[in-house]
């Protein structure tokens, strides 16, 4: 019909007899007249979700699992290491980000920053079992890695010593040294439902001293082992804070060793130190420029 | 080398992300995307602090993730991402169970803390294990002074904290890894560190060209024999290069022993042998740097996929036996790719010569435990063709005037129209090769096959086997001389490739699509009017499963004008089957599946993110059963089984994807 929003005038005319503000259909005008009568038309819509068959993976052979085993320790062992990085600060909330992006800068944008101003003050106030969380390291712990410096450019070779840390919180590094992994296992989840069938048939109560035995060995021991790194980080550090939060492996089987609530926690009141916790991101307080792309 | 796609680039910074974390994955993604870049370049891309940057660039350059050059000796160094490496990433489940099947428990520690650590100093490497040993020995003085004695059963629930007791121990003493690490050395599998480790291929490309150019041409390049010199002289320069990083092998080859040894170490229990061998072993200069070798992983690899196949095809004693075999001929093949500019020119190198081994050798280091006999059809002699025994020995001449072809074709691309043409010159030479090799069936044949019944002894039996692989249509074996066979890579690899896209095809079109592949395979380009003829099936069918296909990229159609003026209705449209196309697409779709895993393992991750951050306590870590609620227990178990099962699908993409791509 014409476009103008005439419905009438001499439209009417063209579109033939009218049946009751109806047109007339003419016997043989539309498509599906022509074709056999027998045909029944199947008037649904198309299902929307249409059963569909899914591939299903065959279940891993001995090998496989073994491989797979293998490569889940390999990256439990890299996630021990002191090269690498805990911190995720890409910010996954679809909420408020948008899923797609355009161009580097969106990209670089949706890896939040953590300092004073994200900290989720629901969770932010410390509490008890925070001291067996893991300590998250923003950055790589360079200081104790011995590096083969011949095959590092030029420009890193600062980075690798450790010296580039700003000036007020460098620290002396140790001796550098490469440390194997303690972890020597990856729970699996069959492991689990072993470990929880073994436990019901009720061989625990009967291990616990053992355990404790064990503990207590292994404690002994750790001391004997780092003792001499420990005493050297407290001779170099007056500030006890710096070492607990920042020293390597030691933090956590410094955390381990603190079972009772001892006096470290009794700054958790203290304010100054609550704020200065904001410090332990090093991305702010990076070298030279850190500041002005988080301001 | 590596064909970067968006969807590779993708897999790869997050496998990165995966493994060493956010940060280095962050700069390798850049790299990635914007290539050769210097740092205070990537500072701008990544609108990082540069003390985080130069922080993510050394772990980044310490895991072998990068390539970098310098102008000048003290200027600014320009790098680039190393995806090979960080693909590899993916397969180190893979090498590291590899490594323990060929070389024992020991060598697989060694070969996991080296990947852990990258590169690696021999004297770091020593100390740590020292330390470590140490640490076991105190335990156990300790253990003995308190006199806990029987505390086996309950390490299963304090492993994680818990240091190794004595008993379970790996590597016992520095001089028991100095052993661990040579082996692996002249096994290829660790590599040295050289000056020109981390350059690029250009790089290394450019300065040996310009070296070459000022040192022997310093008038230009002219006329052709100069060319063809000019290009032996760089293909030696850059054989040079490589050669670095096998400078300590080839130490430690010279040392006379090494051969000797390396048959001890085969022969005995791992466990029994080593101790003898320790003392012999060269002490490491501990200056020296190592890494893993990812090319000679993969030429492993290959042996271990490509015996899985044999033993597709034929079952698991013939499939042995090509074990034997390959492992004898890859011993020295430092990788699955044979580049075109460095390796091909070499006539004096044995590079281009497949080995041959001679049926005794195979005989000699098969286990005696093998019963040969397995997996043989015993038909009557009578029923056996004289004529087609006599063409299995007369093989060997014939096939080696073509090698070069054989194995060029093989490396330039798996075309059907090739290999067409390969079947041709077999036909061609094979009436000469007829008289040549008739002196050989009398001599070996004739005395053994007729007179003995049903009773054959070992070497004929092996004989058999080989026989058998050599016939097959995937030519798995040429028997290359009298009682010496070989293998060529070429045809057995195109084999394998045809094999896993024909599963993939069937698996996505169904056995109606794959039969049409075959067909198409078979006959080159059809015309769409000849198919219904020769496919016997319906027209409409024809169209509507070539549709899908083409679709998914499996064959292809091309339309070709009747008249100057083209015409739709005129035209013909012919269909064809690509494999190098198909590859591309399969390959991509395997990227894109493995991408897909990784993003689907971060969702459930941040789903559980309560319950995997109470798992990581301290307090909590190794004693989860005990220490977490039920519901979350539960949850957790669950996770880590949906973990598995995401890194399972994983390494079978990975499996097609080397199968395609990296053999």
């Amino acid at each position: 019909m014409s476009g103008r929003g005439g419905r009438g005038g001499r439209g009417r005319g063209r579109g033939g007899p009218m049946m009751n503000g109806r047109r007339a259909v003419a016997a043989n005008s539309t498509p599906w007249a022509t074709m056999d009568t027998g045909i029944e038309l199947d008037g649904k819509p198309a299902e929307l979700f249409p059963p569909y068959k899914v591939p299903k993976a065959p279940v891993p052979n001995k090998k496989e699992e073994k491989q797979i085993s293998y490569f889940l320790l390999f990256r439990e062992q890299c996630h021990d290491s002191p090269l690498y990085t805990h911190s995720r600060t890409w910010v996954q909330d679809r909420s408020t980000t948008n899923k797609r992006t355009y161009g580097q800068d969106q990209i670089n944008r949706r890896y939040g920053q953590s300092s004073e101003a994200t900290v989720d003050a629901f969770n932010a106030v410390p509490t008890y079992s925070q001291q067996f969380q893991q300590t998250s390291r923003t950055l790589p712990d360079l200081s104790s890695w011995p590096f083969a410096k011949e095959f590092f450019p030029p420009e890193l070779h600062a980075t690798l010593d450790g010296e580039d840390e700003p000036a007020n919180k460098r620290r002396k590094t140790g001796p550098k040294s490469l440390g194997l992994s303690n972890i020597t296992s990856y729970k699996t989840a069959e492991d689990l439902e072993m470990e929880a069938a073994a436990e019901q048939a009720g061989g625990g109560a009967e291990h616990e001293d053992i355990n404790k035995a064990l503990e207590l060995l292994n404690r002994v021991e750790k001391n004997t082992a780092e003792g001499g790194e420990d005493g050297f980080l407290s001779g170099e550090d007056d500030d006890d804070w710096v070492k607990n939060n920042e020293g390597d492996e030691d933090a956590e089987s410094n955390a381990a060793d603190s079972d009772e609530y001892d006096d470290e926690s009794g700054d958790d009141y203290n304010a100054e130190q609550y704020f200065d916790e904001g410090d332990n991101d090093d991305y702010d307080d990076g070298g030279e420029d850190g500041g002005q792309y988080y301001d | 080398m590596l064909q970067v796609t968006t969807s590779l680039a993708e897999l790869c910074s997050l496998l990165v992300d995966e493994t060493y974390g956010e940060l280095p994955s962050r700069i390798f993604s850049i790299l990635l995307k914007k290539g050769r870049s210097t740092a205070s370049q990537l500072k701008e891309y990544t609108a990082m602090p540069s003390r985080q940057l130069r922080h993510g660039l050394a772990v980044l350059q310490q895991h072998n993730l990068l390539y970098y050059h310098l102008d000048k000796p003290n200027g600014p160094a320009f790098y680039e991402a190393n995806v090979e490496h960080a693909y590899n990433l993916v397969r180190v489940g893979k090498i590291l169970e590899m490594v323990e099947s060929t070389f024992g428990a020991p060598a697989k520690d060694v070969m996991q803390n080296l990947l852990l650590s990258g590169q690696t100093r021999v004297a770091d490497l020593m100390a740590a294990y020292q330390e470590k040993i140490d640490r076991a020995n105190n335990a156990k003085a300790l253990d003995e002074e308190l006199g806990i004695t029987s505390l086996e059963d309950t390490d299963g629930v304090n492993g994680d904290s818990h240091p190794a007791k004595k008993s379970d121990l790996i590597i016992k003493s520095s001089a028991h890894l100095n052993s661990v690490i040579c082996r692996l050395i002249e096994a290829e599998l660790i590599d040295l560190c050289h000056a020109k480790t981390y350059e690029t291929y250009d790089d290394i490309y450019e300065t040996v060209e310009k070296e070459i150019t000022a040192t022997h041409f310093p008038g230009g390049v002219k006329g052709g024999k100069q060319k063809a010199d000019y290009q032996k002289k760089l293909a030696e320069g850059l054989r040079q290069v490589r050669g670095e990083s096998k400078s300590l092998k080839r130490k430690l080859e010279q040392n006379g022993l090494a051969s000797k040894r390396r048959k001890i170490f085969q022969d005995l229990d791992l466990n029994g042998g080593v101790k003898q061998e320790e003392d012999s072993d060269p002490v490491l200069d501990p200056r020296q740097v190592i890494r893993v070798n990812y090319e000679k992983c993969s030429v492993e690899l290959r042996s271990r996929r490509l015996v899985q196949f044999a033993s597709d095809v034929f079952g698991d004693i013939t499939s042995y036996v090509y074990g034997v075999l390959i492992k004898k001929i890859t011993k020295d093949m430092p990788r699955c790719r044979l580049d075109p500019l460095v390796d091909v020119q070499g006539e004096d190198d044995e590079v281009n010569e497949p080995l041959a081994v001679s049926t005794d050798e195979i005989l000699d280091s098969l286990k005696t435990s093998i019963d040969l006999s397995i997996g043989l059809g015993k038909p009557d002699w009578s029923k056996i063709s004289a004529a087609a025994t006599a063409r299995v020995v007369e093989h060997a001449p014939k096939k080696k005037l073509h090698i070069e072809g054989a194995t060029a074709v093989g490396d330039a691309s798996s075309d059907e129209g090739e290999d067409s043409s390969d079947e041709e010159e077999v036909d061609g030479d094979y009436k000469p090769a007829m008289t040549n090799g008739v002196n050989g069936v009398n001599g070996m044949n004739g005395t053994k096959v007729p007179p003995k019944e049903r009773k054959m002894d070992r070497r004929t039996q092996l004989r058999q086997h080989l026989f058998l692989l050599s016939e097959s249509p995937q030519s798995f074996v040429r028997h290359s001389g009298p009682d010496e066979w070989t293998i060529d890579f070429g045809p057995v690899l195109t084999a394998l490739r045809e094999s896993e896209l024909d599963a993939v095809i069937e698996e996505t079109c169904g056995t109606q699509g794959l039969r049409l592949v075959h067909i198409l395979r078979a006959n080159g380009k059809l015309d769409e009017k000849a198919l219904p003829n020769l496919v016997l099936m319906r027209k409409s069918d024809i169209q509507q499963k070539m549709l899908e296909m083409q679709r998914a990229g499996f064959v292809h159609v091309q339309e070709v004008p009747r008249e100057p003026k083209a015409d739709v209705k005129k035209s013909f449209f012919l269909w064809f089957c690509d494999v190098a196309m198909s590859k591309d697409q399969v390959l991509d779709t395997s990227y894109r599946a493995m991408v897909h895993c990784m993003q689907v393992l971060g969702t459930l991750r941040e789903q559980e993110k309560d319950v995997l951050s109470t798992s990581k306590r301290t307090d909590v870590r190794g004693r989860e059963q005990e220490l977490m609620r039920k519901e979350y227990f539960e949850r957790y178990s669950h996770f880590l089984k949906s973990e598995r099962m995401l890194f399972h699908q994983l390494m079978k993409a990975d499996e097609l994807i080397a199968a395609l791509r990296d053999y």
